[in-house]
C-alpha cells in the first residue's frame, strides 16, 4: 500500500493537534466523542467498550511516543481515522513507559471494501517507525501540512 | 430490552472480530497477549444475551463471516448492498425488535 492511499480516510474533522487528555482512559474517550460529535458514529459506547477490551488484548502504545488505538466495530460503516498529538504527553501505559504524543486512532467496520483495514494499520506502523516522520508530525501546525506530509512520506 | 440486547450482541461480535485478528495484529508488532482477557470477556457477554439469539448469532457466523451488519442512513445492508424497505427500517431504528436483512439474512444494526 502506498502512503498516498491514505489521504482518503482523513479527515480535518478528526485531526486534533493538542488533545487535552492527559492519559490512556481520557484520549480514547476524547477521540470517540469527536467521532460522535462530527457524526461518524453514532453513540460512543460500543465503540469504546471496543477499544478498551483491545487495550486488555495489549497496550497500543507501541513506544517511541506513539499510540495506535485500533479496531473493528459494527458500529462503523467505513474506515475512519482520527490523528492526535498532545505536545505534553499523554500516560498511555505504553510499551516502552514512555509518554504518548503522537495518536492515530483507526475504527473499522466489519467488513470494509477490499479489506483495507489490516494494510491501513501496517501502513501507518511503517511510517511511524521512521524517525524523521515522527520529527515532521510532531512539528506539523495544520491539516493541510499534514496531508502534504502523507502525500510524500 | 432489544436495544440493549442488540447492543450486547454488537460488542461480542466486536469481541469475535478481534479475537480473529489477533494473529494478524501480533504480524504487525502489536503486543497482544492477553487472549485470555478477551475470552473471559467474551463468556460474561454470552451469559447476559438470550440463547435464542446466540444461537442465530452463531448460525449465521458459521454460514457469513459476520452475522450482524451495520445499515447505513439510506437504509442500506452493507452485507449484500440491498435497500431495506422502509418499513423495515422503521421498525429497526425503533430497536423494539431484531430484525434481519430480506437479502441476507443477516441480523441488521442501524447507525
Amino acid at each position: 500500500m502506498k502512503a498516498q492511499e491514505l489521504l482518503k480516510y482523513f479527515n480535518e474533522d478528526l485531526f486534533i493537534l493538542d488533545v487535552k487528555a492527559k492519559n490512556k482512559d481520557e484520549l480514547l474517550a476524547e477521540l470517540v466523542d469527536r467521532f460522535v460529535e462530527k457524526s461518524y458514529i453514532k453513540k460512543s459506547d460500543i465503540v469504546l467498550e471496543m477499544l478498551t477490551q483491545r487495550e486488555k488484548l495489549g497496550s497500543t502504545g507501541i513506544g517511541k511516543g506513539i499510540a495506535i488505538p485500533h479496531g473493528r466495530t459494527t458500529s462503523a460503516s467505513e474506515v475512519m481515522i482520527a490523528f492526535a498529538r498532545s505536545k505534553d504527553g499523554i500516560d498511555y501505559e505504553a510499551i516502552d513507559s514512555k509518554p504518548v504524543h503522537l495518536v492515530f486512532m483507526i475504527i473499522a467496520p466489519p467488513q470494509d471494501e477490499n479489506n483495507m483495514y489490516l494494510p491501513i494499520l501496517g501502513k501507518i506502523v511503517e511510517i511511524l517507525n521512521k524517525s524523521k516522520n515522527r520529527k515532521t508530525l510532531l512539528s506539523i501546525e495544520s491539516f493541510v501540512e499534514f496531508i502534504d506530509f502523507l502525500a510524500e512520506a | 430490552m432489544i436495544k440493549k440486547e442488540l447492543e450486547l450482541l454488537v460488542a461480542l461480535q466486536d469481541l469475535d472480530m478481534m479475537i480473529s485478528d489477533i494473529s494478524e495484529v501480533k504480524r504487525l508488532g502489536f503486543e497482544a497477549e492477553g487472549e485470555d482477557n478477551l475470552l473471559k470477556a467474551r463468556e460474561e457477554l454470552i451469559s447476559k444475551i438470550s440463547k435464542s439469539l446466540l444461537y442465530s448469532y452463531e448460525k449465521l457466523k458459521k454460514h457469513y463471516k459476520r452475522a450482524i451488519v451495520p445499515v447505513k442512513e439510506d437504509n442500506t445492508c452493507l452485507g449484500c448492498f440491498i435497500k431495506l424497505p422502509t418499513s423495515l427500517s422503521t421498525k429497526g431504528r425503533a430497536d423494539s425488535e431484531v430484525i434481519y436483512c430480506e437479502g441476507c439474512g443477516r441480523i441488521l444494526y442501524w447507525l
